[in-house]
């Protein structure tokens, strides 16, 4: 039986939304679900090799955000990037960096962004992936 | 099983995943059970109460056999057949 597939396309680079999108990573890892992640464009920003580990991040409620990172160290909860490269590890997962995207913070080739990311990809291939996926999750 | 069944169990494999929040203790599971037979019996120590409801689902999708869960003092034993 072929493997159920999740579509995710990250829009904002929040430290809490990408926290969100690694969780529900381990989920479909754990499931052994192939992922497409689609970076779109604020999230492009944070996928960025000199943004990904920086100490200013964006958050979604910006003044919850040192009591967030704060409690994600009290649960000894892994760093997006960490929790992303498990979810690697461990299913077939594929980071696609919208080429749009990239280009409005400056990144014109797959090598300024972190290792993760596997290609830089139109927007044909967000849709064709949504068609055929098992959940299409947009966040 | 009951309670006394689930503490006579010969178990086969330990994950200790109580230092890790979810999805840890699923993702330490899931590599686990790479590590054992067909037949053979996994517990899985958590802390966190949303694993305590994740691998009996995980378990009936991939086809292993949840067997219960014993609650500690402050965490899960989890038990499972692959």
């Amino acid at each position: 039986m072929a493997n159920k597939k999740l579509t995710l396309a990250l829009y904002t680079g929040s430290v809490d939304k990408l926290t969100a999108a690694g969780v529900i990573l381990g989920g479909a890892a754990a499931e052994d679900m192939d992922v497409d992640i689609f970076v779109l464009l604020q999230a492009a920003h944070a996928f960025k090799k000199e943004n990904a580990m920086a100490d200013e991040y964006f958050a979604e409620i910006i003044d919850k955000k040192d009591e967030f990172l704060a409690s994600l160290k009290r649960l000894n909860a892994p760093h997006w990037t960490e929790a992303f490269k498990t979810a690697k590890e461990m299913t077939n997962v594929k980071i696609h960096i919208c080429g749009f995207a990239g280009k409005v913070w400056h990144g014109e080739k797959l090598d300024d962004f972190i290792d993760l990311a596997d290609d830089i990809c139109g927007i044909g291939e967000y849709i064709s992936s949504a068609e055929e996926a098992d959940i299409n999750l947009f966040i | 099983m009951n309670e006394e069944e689930l503490k006579s169990l010969k178990v086969d494999k330990s994950v200790d995943a109580r230092g890790t929040s979810c999805p840890g203790p699923l993702l330490a599971a899931k590599k686990a059970i790479g590590q054992i037979e067909k037949g053979q019996i996994m517990e899985v120590l958590s802390a966190d109460e949303g694993t305590r409801r994740d691998i009996p689902k995980w378990c009936n999708k991939k086809g292993f056999d949840y067997l219960g869960t014993l609650e500690e003092s402050g965490y899960f034993k989890i038990f499972l057949r692959k």
